[in-house]
């Protein structure tokens, strides 16, 4: 299951692609346009939650674009494109690009997610606020997000903002959904210790 | 069911992404537990809170990702040339291959379509001049590509018609002086030959080097332009790298127009820089060798 991109489990939460992968690979007109206008703010921002830089982020995704605008024209036949999993495929895409970019940078220290241990998540953000106290807080929670490791941040992103299945995270970053549901619960909480030690531990 | 596992679940029960059997066990859990409880809460409200955080693109992205690219095709002495470009400028140029074979070629390198187009009188006034073998001094051009990659093409637009020069003087001047190679291969990936005029970029060690259309061609290219290619390579054969004049002591590269200038008996040819300037001459300002 690990690295197929054709058949698996249907998503539940995830749009129908509705031959858009056939679509572009016939050319028709219009039908790129149409997946970039799709996918173009998910995976910017999914890009930018693990690059955490803005230029790098739109570099990756022109990137991303050329890389499938070519594989879907002239690398895949039409039946490979009438059968692939499009968004998680792009995601996977994207995030190839941002790790290869990443590791030319410099390596950063940091903790891979099994070191912490699972226990009760505590309250978190919520409610009704000022609108100051809405912007403030979406500061800090950006600035929580940016000190997590890049496989939290990458996580939250995928699960909490693009509100992926996960089945199809699991497809996009190569692991077991069963794996994954501990990885994105010990992500939360680190994003929640992250908030706690800033002292926004906001009362629910 | 322990609460470890459930807190595992807490998040694939929030959107039914749960097996029956295992959603029924985690709903029993949480009726006992209140901190589990309190906890698919925290869930439920943090992925509220963290939608709010997603970012947008610039709108600028838009338009470079769908940006539609085109092509014309320009008559050059019965060669076809075939030259794509879009709003902000030429993009690619190829001579003498068929309009699939170049739609293709265009295809592999930058992941777009090109559809028929009319060129731009100004890109084309740019693209006859080029190729004639003219200078485009200020090339309309929309490449792609690094820094550096930008910084050398900038230089290369420099060199003036019927000169050449070395593609270590290059990435000296692209600031970069151990860069020679990738100097080398910025020429070889060169899309837009002749506007941007790569051929004028020879081999310290003499010759004419490589060129995409082959080294034939570059060497018809230069002489065309005036460049004394034989000359240059018996020149470089015998190891002289500049040429010095006795009236003003000054040394050039032997393609610069006021290295052309200098009479016969008041020639004095150099092996390398530290030759000329022990012998009291200084580099030319024009074609700067010093920084070769």
């Amino acid at each position: 299951m690990k690295n197929s991109w054709t058949g698996g489990e249907s998503a539940c939460l995830d749009s129908p692609e509705d031959g858009l992968a056939v679509a572009v690979h016939r050319r028709e007109a219009g039908a790129f346009e149409r997946l970039v206008e799709r996918y173009e703010s998910s995976l910017y921002n999914y890009a930018h939650g693990i690059l955490q830089n803005t230029f790098d982020a739109q570099e990756v995704v022109q990137d991303a674009m050329v890389r499938a605008h070519r594989a879907l024209t002239r690398q895949y036949d039409e039946e490979r494109c009438a059968t692939l999993a499009l968004r998680p495929w792009l995601f996977r895409t994207t995030r190839n690009l941002c790790l290869n970019r990443r590791r030319s940078k410099t390596r950063e220290l940091e903790r891979p997610l099994h070191e912490f241990d699972d226990n009760r998540l505590g309250p978190f953000v919520g409610g009704a606020h000022s609108d100051l106290e809405r912007r403030e807080e979406t500061e800090l929670l950006r600035r929580a997000l940016s000190i997590l490791p890049v496989e939290a941040r990458e996580l939250i992103t995928l699960r909490f903002m693009e509100e992926m299945s996960y089945g199809d995270i699991a497809k996009t970053v190569g692991t077991s959904e069963a794996a994954l549901r501990g990885k994105v619960f010990r992500s939360l909480k680190l994003l929640r210790d992250a908030l706690e030690k800033k002292g926004v531990a906001h009362a629910v | 069911m322990r609460c470890r596992n459930v807190l595992t679940r807490i998040d694939a029960l929030r959107t039914n992404e749960l097996a029956a059997g295992e959603a029924q066990e985690v709903h029993e859990h949480l009726g006992k537990c209140h901190d589990c409880e309190e906890s698919l809460n925290d869930v439920v409200a943090l992925a509220r809170s963290v939608r709010s955080i997603a970012i947008k693109p610039p709108k600028s992205m838009r338009a470079s990702l769908t940006a539609t690219d085109r092509f014309d095709v320009v008559d050059a002495g019965g060669r076809p040339i075939f030259v794509a470009f879009s709003n902000r400028g030429l993009r690619m140029i190829h001579t003498g291959s068929s309009e699939e074979e170049f739609r293709t070629m265009y295809g592999e390198r930058f992941g777009r379509e090109l559809v028929r187009g009319a060129l731009p009188e100004r890109l084309r006034r740019q693209v006859a001049a080029a190729v004639e073998g003219e200078g485009v001094d200020r090339p309309v051009v929309d490449l792609e590509g690094s820094e550096f990659e930008q910084t050398v093409l900038g230089i290369l637009t420099r060199i003036p018609r019927g000169e050449v020069r070395t593609y270590s003087w290059v990435a000296q001047q692209a600031g970069r002086p151990k860069a020679v190679r990738a100097v080398g291969n910025i020429c070889a990936r060169n899309v837009v030959p002749f506007v941007v005029p790569c051929h004028r970029v020879v081999p310290a060690g003499g010759g004419v080097g490589n060129y995409a259309f082959g080294s034939e061609v570059k060497r018809a290219l230069l002489e065309r332009e005036g460049v004394p290619v034989d000359e240059l390579e018996e020149m470089a054969g015998k190891g002289i790298r500049f040429i010095g004049s006795r009236t003003t002591h000054i040394f050039c590269f032997p393609t610069c127009r006021d290295a052309r200038r200098i009479r016969g008996d008041n020639r004095v040819a150099f092996h390398d820089e530290e030759e000329a300037t022990k012998k009291g001459f200084r580099p030319c300002k024009r074609c700067q060798p010093a920084a070769a």
